[in-house]
């Protein structure tokens, strides 16, 4: 279980550009949620995300893993029991690396990291067999550089790196934005099938509302620092697209634009 | 392909410059009967004018004791540009084309001639090491440490210390400003403070550690001081413009350790000149050329003639009347500051 | 034929320096500045032993850890007090220069009588004879080699691969449950234990402790660095570090041509522009692989 509670966050405090983007923010992901978040730029999507995995700091509040107070725990700490995954393909994956180490480095998360063997060999044909899930090809190029595999390849690389080991909570910070449809959607479907799997806590932030609506549990859509919808169940379930596009354009009017 | 091309360009370009502006003067072997002609390698450490009249007297004091260049004695000239690794290639490839004497100026050249030759016959001579035994060179008792001796440009800090209480005889604050890495400025200096008591002198320094800090460090130290004195440190003599501009300003003396500083506008110094000190040194080295005498056997030597240089023109821009005699007794003495 | 054996010597000296360099300006991507403080901090804690009479062979282990703490030094001024990192290695390499003078009392220290590494007993019976003059080159091969073998040992391990990691994509690492400051710090001093050895070896090889002989270290690294692996890019047998220290040793034979072709004075311009022309190879051969992609 996430909780962030009383959440308070401004940018640029005690300057002229001070802008408070969360004044009292509450949000409670229970155990196997899977969230998708929506909502216009600035509505404080991806700062929620960052408050969580401790990237930024808060003026207030308290954030809460199995009831644990984390607030003051460094962002390293917390994500032994969180993996993350985000818009940009580079971020989860080591360029200059080859596919087998990358993969090997994923695989000693949560230990020391000491000077045994960086690459268990004995591992390889596990590597390869999830690689190979993929149907992207990625099982045979194991000692190909990261760095001159596709975006797609990439992020398909950063997912499973980042579940590989065994994880808590998954946070998607619109993971598929930077892609193309085609794969994006392969993309999205080895995410459900993931999070199906390892029974994963996930937050997803997306600007693609039918994703939105297909996938996961439960719908949150931001504005302005504030939740102004939170669906589940059943009601998540009857939710189309087109539903949500009302909504978005209701709070656009309402700004003004 | 384009960049291959420039690159190849401004190879040939910048080859070719260099070429151009590197006449390079062979040293020339002449074939002009049976006699031997002598190979000597000089590994200088640095470009520096001081450095370069030792290179120049050497040559001459070797000229004058019968070895001259293109008749019997080829002369090959390196210079480290300051680096320590470079000074000890140099020295290797003078020891691997069988030099038969190799000279080091200054201390770090000294040493890695030194260190090449060591397992060889070929002598070393150095020159421009103010303290050889701490380098050493030499053994405690001035003995050489091997086949190796040479001169040093040790300061006649007492006649230095005299000279200043005759042309001063107030002054009771000498100030030095010296570079804390310089091993011949920090021993100088125990020198001074040891002989400066008998003139009735305190002696006041300030180190510094780079040229950036000499401004601050002069400001600080004219404040403080009667007048300043220098050594041959590197650091503050490449700033002696600097200072003396500052010493000028508040008719502050500032007193010299060679003549070329006394050009610069120093008001005098009982000094060193280097290349009479070059020209011991290269007679020493046709001692061992003409196997009268091995390194091993020589003690190294101080400079035999030290001699006061006097700058007229500053001191009268500073308001002090110098003795007659005194300026008669001058080596040399100048009527203007050269820029 | 000894001047080959002196480039040589002294180029894989200077290899085990441009293998520090490596660490920090490629795998850490981290332009670190200590290298001019810790390449004599090296030689100074070689020379005190040294004319103290400590056994020589000690002072390959002194010197590196004290270079490694010193890189700890400049890790921890960067990832603690959040300087940046090429301030950090400046402010690291200004505190060495007083730490170098004061540990060796005086700015020049000679240890010309002395045993060292490369002149014992026990070698000069080892090498006798006409082998005298390959000693020194002996050793520092030996040597050379064996840090560069460890060195790859070391990158293939767990930590290793983290140390890779945080200089090509630090993020990845804090994703990994990670601190990468502390990844950082590690490699930094890692780099520094080298430089301080090779700063060692090159006090003994040159038989004297001077203060002076960092300025520029930081030059001579980088040049190697960047030669050794612009060269080296696409030749398979060749591995990076191996490529370092040929890099290095082609330094060496470079000033050497200058000293011997062109005056000194124009070594360093001359150094400039073959440092130039590599790169632009370098950078051809990059392009090229692009377009074939």
């Amino acid at each position: 279980m996430l909780e962030l509670k009383n959440i308070r966050k401004y940018y640029n405090p005690g300057t002229l550009n001070e802008m408070c983007l969360f004044e009292d923010f509450n949000l409670t992901a229970d155990k196997g949620d899977f969230i998708s978040v929506v909502g216009s730029n600035g509505s404080g999507k991806t700062s929620m995300l960052n408050i969580l995995c401790g990237s930024i700091s808060v003026e207030k509040g308290q954030i809460l893993m199995d009831g644990e107070d984390i607030s003051g725990m460094k962002e390293y700490k917390r994500n032994r029991r969180i993996g993350r995954v985000y818009q940009n393909p580079a971020m989860g994956t080591c360029p200059s690396m080859t596919i087998l180490e990358n993969m090997s480095l994923a695989d000693n998360k949560g230990g020391t990291y000491g000077l045994g063997k960086g690459v268990n060999k004995a591992r390889k044909a596990h590597y390869q067999k999830l690689l190979g899930s993929l149907n992207l090809g990625l099982e045979n190029k194991m000692d190909v550089k990261v760095g001159s595999l596709s975006g797609g390849q990439r992020q398909a690389m950063a997912l499973l790196m980042s579940t590989l080991t065994p994880i808590d909570y998954l946070i998607l910070d619109e993971h598929t934005a930077a892609l193309d449809p085609k794969t994006a959607e392969l993309i999205m479907e080895l995410t459900d099938r993931i999070v199906k799997e390892k029974n994963l806590t996930t937050i997803m932030v997306t600007h693609n509302l039918r994703y939105a609506v297909e996938y996961g549990s439960r719908l949150l859509m931001m504005h302005q620092g504030q939740i102004v919808l939170d669906i589940a169940g059943e009601e998540k379930q009857k939710m189309k697209v087109d539903d949500i596009l009302g909504k978005f354009n209701e709070i656009s009017i309402e700004c003004g634009n | 392909m384009k960049k291959k091309v420039l690159a190849v360009v401004l190879a040939a370009v910048m080859a070719m410059g260099l070429a151009a502006c590197g006449s390079r003067e062979d040293a020339k072997e002449s074939k002009t009967g049976d006699e031997k002609t002598y190979t000597v390698g000089i590994s200088q450490f640095a470009e520096h004018g001081s450095l370069d009249n030792c290179r120049e007297g050497f040559i001459e004091g070797l000229k004058e004791s019968g070895f001259e260049e293109g008749k019997n004695l080829k002369v090959e000239v390196k210079n480290a540009a300051a680096d320590q690794g470079t000074a000890k290639q140099i020295s290797d490839a003078f020891v691997s084309d069988k030099a038969d004497l190799i000279c080091g100026i200054a201390t770090p050249s000294a040493q890695a001639a030194y260190n090449s030759a060591m397992n060889t016959d070929i002598p070393v001579i150095f020159t421009a090491v103010t303290d050889p035994k701490a380098a050493k060179l030499a053994n405690e008792d001035g003995t050489p440490a091997g086949e190796v001796t040479g001169t040093s440009d040790e300061l006649p800090i007492k006649k230095q210390l005299e000279m200043i209480h005759k042309v001063l005889p107030d002054a009771k604050k000498v100030g030095i400003l010296y570079t804390t890495s310089e091993v011949n400025s920090v021993s100088a200096i125990k020198t001074y403070e040891k002989l400066a008591g008998d003139y009735g002198i305190t002696i006041v320094t300030k180190g510094v550690s780079q040229t950036a800090d000499i401004s601050l460090a002069a400001d600080e130290i004219l404040s403080e001081v009667d007048c300043l004195t220098n050594l041959t440190d590197n650091t503050v003599v490449n700033s002696l413009a600097t200072i003396l501009d500052k010493a000028n300003e508040k008719k502050i003396p500032v007193f010299a350790s060679e003549v070329e500083q006394v050009k610069l506008g120093c008001v005098a110094a009982e000094g060193i000149d280097y290349i009479a000190l070059g020209k011991q040194t290269g007679k020493m080295a046709a001692e061992v050329l003409k196997g009268e005498k091995k390194a091993s056997e020589m003690k190294y030597e101080t400079i035999s003639e030290p001699g006061l240089y006097v700058n007229t023109k500053a001191a009268k821009d500073l308001g002090i009347t110098l003795d007659e005699e005194f300026v008669k007794s001058a080596v040399e003495s100048f009527d203007s500051i050269s820029k | 034929m000894a001047i080959f054996v002196t480039t040589l010597e002294q180029g894989l000296i200077y290899g085990i320096l441009a293998l520090g360099v490596y660490i920090t300006y490629k795998i850490l991507d981290f332009p670190d500045l200590t290298v001019d403080g810790s390449f004599p901090l090296g030689a100074a804690i070689t020379a005190t032993m040294i004319a103290n009479g400590v056994n020589p062979y000690l002072t390959i282990p002194a010197s590196f850890l004290a270079g490694a703490a010193a890189g700890v030094c400049t890790g921890l001024i960067h990832v603690k007090c959040k300087v940046r990192d090429l301030l950090s290695g400046i402010i690291m390499m200004t505190a060495l220069w007083t730490i170098n003078l004061r540990l060796a009392g005086t700015a020049n220290v000679p240890i010309f009588g002395d045993e060292s590494i490369f002149d014992n007993s026990w070698m000069n019976k080892v090498f006798g004879g006409g082998l005298a003059s390959y000693k020194v080159l002996v050793v520092v091969l030996v040597i050379a080699v064996i840090s560069k073998v460890l060195l790859d040992l070391y990158l293939k391990t767990k930590s290793g691969l983290l140390l890779r990691a945080v200089g090509d994509n630090a993020n990845l690492v804090t994703s990994l449950a990670k601190d990468q400051g502390n990844v950082k710090i590690l490699g930094l001093s890692i780099a520094n234990g080298l430089v301080a050895l090779a700063g060692s070896i090159f006090c003994q090889e040159q038989r004297v402790f001077e203060i002076s002989s960092g300025t520029g270290a930081i030059v001579i690294g980088l040049a190697s660095v960047i030669i050794g692996t612009s060269l080296f890019k696409n030749v398979r047998l060749v591995n990076t570090t191996t490529a370092v220290l040929i890099g290095s040793v082609i330094y060496k034979a470079c000033v050497a041509a200058a000293l011997k072709f062109f005056e000194p004075q124009d070594m360093k311009l001359i150094t400039a522009v073959l440092f130039l022309i590599i790169l632009i190879i370098g950078m051809d051969r990059k392009k090229k692989v692009k377009k074939n992609a």
